[in-house]
């Protein structure tokens, strides 16, 4: 039985090692599964969009198209800070059941490209509850540090694990 | 009387058509075309029903329809579309005339088609259609029927077996014949997926946008006549193009039109309503998503004038009317936008009956100053009926109100004007294309708004004694003895930066659906065409908001939705947030 390669597999039970692209937030180091971003860009001219949650910035024009983008620091309860000239825009493919769906996510800082051997890679260990950790592949230990590996269709997504938007 | 023994349901035959889905559904459209075209040309031959001429302009598509069901193997059809199609044959050789059985036979056989070719997908999938297989027996027996009838023996031209490929070519043009039907047949056509098609107007509204925003460029400004003129040469290119890009998702109105036709026919039939209708501009070319959503309100519209309307033929007699009611449906170009007319000849409105019934539903107050015009726009309250009798079709109080909501969907505004005892017309008036709108563009603090132009009614800057408030809230604004509510833009959007004081920005004044609302914004920036873009999955609960559109300097302006706007008066900006 073959399962998903590169992209890390939920489905298996078991996390599995992939490409993730890592970016940071505050002192904390993310990834995504690298399958997953469209591209990085600077961040531009945000419209806003009134009756949204906080961390619904608003749409960009990505080159014709009108996507939403998401502030992943409001997102995740942190304290907003001032944009700097480090501050990305990851363009990401997310699943909006019904639909697929392009949408730009601010992170502080984009880091790397990073190859996460199956070996390096640790299931999220249970918080007791006091956090929801659906949303979460799993855990990176490379080179001394730990990422955490994100489910962005469950991050961004409809399914409600960390509320609707 | 031979009973056919393939039957719809034995989906052997089906097995090309399963094959390759390209070829499939080519065979669908086409036949959609062909049926349309009988349709359109039998209702002309039941007003001239001598006319050879019309009976082989049927003949022609009913055996194209034929030959293509039996290149793809579809048996059914194919014996089916044979049997009606000998009683043609012997039509146009003059051996048969064509009496009101006949065409009706035609009508019921062209609605049959219709319904087996709709569902062959649904056949090939597997799934469960309707059980034809009756009525296509009725059908072939009446056929046989009505040729045993006709007077010299059909002996060489009815044979009751299928004849598979191998059926008689198409009758040679004859003179005069050389109409309609043969022009289609001329042109080259590609048929391409609506998607591309979309996409391809999407990305051309997009390229006139950035020819837009380079043409604006302060580097330009340096005035190299080289530079400008080739700029120039650029701009007339694209704009060529999207002219052209625009032309290709139009089709003409002429299918709706047959439709309605048809409708008309069997109403009147139903209603014993003897009825006329003249069509006008069926060449007119719309939008293809305009064409195919303006079919439902048309219907409503159709019925409603022959089902309540149209009076009884005794009362028009008294009334000193001819028996047979004339209706007209018209379509005709008129300052950038299409317009649709369908008038009748009948009763008028009852403004009276009307705003009895409008003080009954709560709609308008008993002792309230309408003009009439504004009474007549209460038919268009959901709910709303004055019928005396509930109709099968008709009657049940839906229907006008959904008529226009499907209107106001295309962007697009329904009127009506009524002269009690001589008639009514309605009015549809529709933008050119969905893609792009007119609108004003609308700054409030640093950020832009568009407003669909057709909207709005005026704008101006409000003097502080017009603007009146409600516990120190400004609520209202007044404009010559009429009182509109007010919406603070700036606040119910909660924009940072937007200007408080309603008298130092502008007033806009639109309205959605009758009813007004006076906007508050800081500034008018112009006017501006802008290609309308979804906001997508996220925002689809947002109200107050239409889509986004991309302005010349390459920013979103997000376009206003009045009717959503209207939805938040008397609310806060924290309440909307909400």
């Amino acid at each position: 039985m073959e399962t998903l390669t590169g992209a890390a597999a939920t489905a298996a039970g078991h996390a599995t090692g992939g490409k993730f692209l890592t970016f940071t937030l505050g002192n904390e180091e993310y990834g995504v599964p690298v399958l997953k971003v469209r591209e990085i860009i600077k961040v531009m001219d945000i419209t806003q969009v009134p009756q949204v949650p906080s961390h619904v910035l608003g749409v960009i024009n990505l080159r014709g198209k009108v996507i939403p983008v998401i502030d992943l620091r409001r997102k995740f309860g942190f304290p907003a800070i001032e944009h700097t000239e480090r501050t990305c825009i990851i363009v990401v493919d997310v699943e909006l059941a019904p639909v697929r769906v392009m949408m730009g996510v601010v992170v502080d800082s984009v880091s790397e490209v990073l190859n996460v051997a199956d070996t390096e890679m640790e299931d999220t260990p249970d918080f007791g509850g006091r956090a929801t950790t659906d949303y979460i592949l799993g855990l990176a230990k490379v080179k001394g540090t730990v990422k955490i590996l994100l489910d962005l269709d469950r991050v961004l997504g409809t399914d409600g694990t960390l509320g609707r938007f | 009387m031979s009973d056919p023994n393939q039957v719809p349901g034995d989906d052997a035959e089906l097995a090309a058509f399963a094959a390759d889905p390209e070829l499939a559904a080519m065979f669908i459209a086409d036949a959609a075309d062909h049926l349309g075209t009988i349709e359109e040309t039998i209702l002309k031959l039941e007003a001239s029903p001598a006319d050879l001429k019309l009976v082989n302009d049927i003949f022609r598509p009913f055996h194209t329809v034929k030959g293509n069901a039996g290149v793809l193997g579809i048996i059914s059809i194919q014996e089916f579309a044979h049997r009606v199609e000998t009683l043609l044959d012997l039509a146009r050789s003059g051996k048969h005339p064509m009496g009101p059985a006949e065409i009706d036979l035609v009508l019921k056989t062209v609605d049959l088609l219709k319904l087996i070719i709709d569902e062959l997908p649904a056949r090939a999938a597997g799934k469960p259609t309707t059980d034809v297989a009756a009525r296509r027996r009725e059908l072939m027996d009446r056929v046989d029927a009505l040729i045993l009838g006709s007077a010299p023996a059909p002996s060489q031209s009815a044979p009751p077996a299928p004849v598979g490929l191998t059926s008689p070519p198409p009758p040679p043009e004859e003179e005069g014949g050389r109409g309609k039907i043969h022009r289609t047949e001329d042109q080259s056509t590609v048929k391409v997926d609506t998607k591309k098609l979309d996409n391809l107007v999407d990305m051309v509204g997009e390229l006139v946008i950035a020819q837009a925003i380079l043409a604006e460029d302060p580097a330009l400004k340096t005035g190299d006549e080289r530079l400008i003129r080739r700029l120039a040469h650029v701009k007339r290119i694209t704009s060529d193009l999207q002219r052209d890009t625009m032309a290709m998702r139009m089709v003409p109105i002429r299918q709706t039109f047959q439709k309605m036709s048809r409708l008309v026919r069997d109403l009147s039939r139903k209603f014993e309503k003897p009825c006329m209708l003249n069509l006008a501009g069926e060449d007119t070319e719309l939008d293809r998503k305009v064409v195919e959503h303006l079919t439902d309100p048309l219907m409503h519209m159709v019925r409603n004038a022959i089902d309540h309307g149209v009076e009884p033929a005794g009362i028009r007699r008294a009334a000193g009317k001819s028996e047979a009611a004339q209706l007209k449906l018209s379509a005709f170009h008129r300052a950038g936008f299409i317009v649709v007319e369908l008038t009748d000849d009948g009763a008028g409105l009852d403004t009276e009956q009307i705003r009895a019934r409008g003080v009954k539903l709560g709609l308008v107050s008993e002792g309230a100053a309408l003009e009439p015009s504004e009474i007549h726009q209460l038919i268009f309250q959901p709910g709303f009926s004055t019928a005396a009798t509930v109709t099968e079709l008709s009657g049940r109080g839906v229907g006008m109100d959904v008529v226009r909501r499907n209107i106001e969907a295309l962007r697009g505004r329904i009127d009506i004007q009524t002269v009690r005892g001589k008639g009514t017309t309605f009015t549809i008036q529709l933008p050119l294309t969905l893609a792009i709108v007119d609108g004003i563009l609308l700054g409030v603090g640093g950020d832009r708004f568009v407003i669909p132009t057709f909207a709005v009614q005026e704008s101006f800057r409000p003097l502080p004694e017009q603007v009146q408030t409600l516990q120190g809230q400004p609520c209202m604004v007044q404009v010559r003895d009429r009182l509109y509510p007010l919406l603070h833009l700036g606040e119910v959007f909660s924009v940072t930066g937007a200007r408080q004081r309603i008298s130092e920005g502008t007033v806009i004044i639109c309205h959605d659906n009758g009813r007004c609302v006076a906007l508050a914004v800081d500034e008018l920036i112009g006017k501006q065409e802008v290609v309308i873009k979804g906001l997508g999955e996220m925002f689809k609960d947002v109200r107050g908001i239409a889509g986004g559109a991309i302005l010349g300097d390459g920013r979103i302006g997000l376009i206003l939705d009045t009717g959503g706007l209207l939805a938040l008066v008397g609310k806060t900006g924290s309440q909307v947030a909400a």
